[in-house]
């Protein structure tokens, strides 16, 4: 399909009016807390098993990020209740700030899983945007690479501006499933639809999608996916802040 | 309920996990390593497969919801050799039990089922030698 088939594909998919379940955001939550249970329990276990020291810290590193995760969850299905009120104000926003600091924070994610994340772009034009939904997108965005992008290479966020400037890109780019084609496809079946009733996976019922979509319409933007030979990019178009101009900027 | 370092000379010593959480995944490693088993990962059935056909395991650890296709779409898979057919499933799934088909997943060669959010480390282990002692099914 040619990435225009794509795009009109995925639109129609985005345009699925429908809301996250209580069931959905429960099934979510309950795999990183199963597994933060599992990983505390080993730890307990750890004289007993003969644990080494180095294990016991990876241990305790990974019930922390774990339990990050599901926070994060947590406050993405809570900023997504606020969305209906539409409170969240639009203003200029630096977009590779917030990938340098979103990158930041997902660091010691991203490294426990194997993955590098990398901010590229430069002189972007400002967002017109709201700088608590973009964060939101690019933790979606990016938390989805690092659960389904190759193992030790980099994941990418990449700023650039889009029809001479009047609109701003933030695409997480990655160098390609980890395992199979059918993962990601799912994902992008799953982007903007409202997330399945029932879905034990962390990372695979489409909440972190749907959500990020929802953060992106509030903001009148899009969210998109382009496939590359190797690996995708997922991506947040947003409308360039036109104000500097009215200074002759 | 203590295990640690218990070895094992039964004949099962091969398990293959099926667990596309990686950090799971490596927990359940560790557990049956200083056990006395070999345990080996993967993360999709498509890989289940391939690391099947390159080694038959003696015993299958095996999540539900998996990269590129369910647990399902692997044990029809299996059903469908003789050799295969035979090897015991342990699922591993943060599913609620009750709303699984048990009967339907004994006939998929499911012995025992796990339900990850209540069980406890060493349960895995214990599954896997009550798959071995050929004790009745939970």
């Amino acid at each position: 399909m040619s990435e225009r088939g794509k795009s009109d594909a995925l639109s129609s998919i985005l345009a699925t009016p429908l809301a996250p379940s209580l069931v959905a955001a429960a099934h979510e939550l309950k795999a990183p807390l199963s597994l933060i249970r599992q990983l505390a329990l080993t730890l307990e276990e750890a004289d007993s098993l003969e644990l080494p020291p180095l294990e016991r810290e990876r241990l305790v590193r990974r019930i922390v990020l774990s339990s990050e995760r599901s926070l994060r969850l947590t406050d993405a299905l809570t900023r997504q209740s606020r969305l209906e009120d539409g409170l969240f104000e639009l203003q200029p926003l630096n977009l590779v700030q917030v990938a340098e600091e979103v990158a930041h924070e997902l660091m010691p994610l991203a490294r426990e899983a194997g993955r590098e994340l990398r901010v590229a772009g430069s002189h972007v034009p400002l967002a017109l945007a709201n700088e608590e939904l973009v964060r939101q997108v690019a933790f979606n965005l990016c938390e989805n690479a690092i659960n389904y992008s190759t193992e030790h290479r980099p994941i990418t966020l990449k700023l650039s501006g889009l029809e001479h400037g009047y609109r701003v890109r933030l695409g997480v780019r990655d160098d390609g499933p980890k395992g199979f084609d059918g993962a990601l496809a799912t994902l992008a079946r799953n982007l903007g639809k409202a997330p399945t009733d029932f879905n034990p996976r962390p990372h695979s019922s489409g909440l972190g999608l749907y959500v990020a979509n929802k953060c992106a319409e509030a903001m009148n933007g899009s969210l998109g996916l382009i496939r590359h030979s190797h690996g995708s990019t997922f991506y947040l178009d947003l409308n360039a802040s036109r104000q500097m101009e009215m200074f002759g900027v | 309920m203590t295990h640690a370092g218990k070895k094992t000379s039964r004949e099962i010593k091969n398990v293959l996990i099926v667990e596309d959480d990686s950090w799971l995944a490596n927990n359940h490693i560790t557990i049956m390593t200083v056990s006395g088993y070999e345990a080996k990962a993967v993360s999709s059935s498509e890989a289940a497969i391939i690391q099947i056909d390159d080694k038959a395991p003696d015993v299958i650890v095996l999540d539900v919801m998996l990269e590129g296709g369910t647990a399902f779409a692997l044990m029809h898979e299996l059903q469908s050799y003789e050799d295969t057919a035979r090897i015991p499933i342990i699922l591993c799934s943060n599913i609620p039990g009750e709303l699984l088909d048990h009967s339907a997943l004994e006939r998929y060669g499911v012995r025992i089922v796990l339900d990850k959010s209540t069980m406890r480390p060493y349960d895995l282990l214990s599954a896997v030698e009550q798959v071995k002692s050929g004790e009745p099914l939970s």
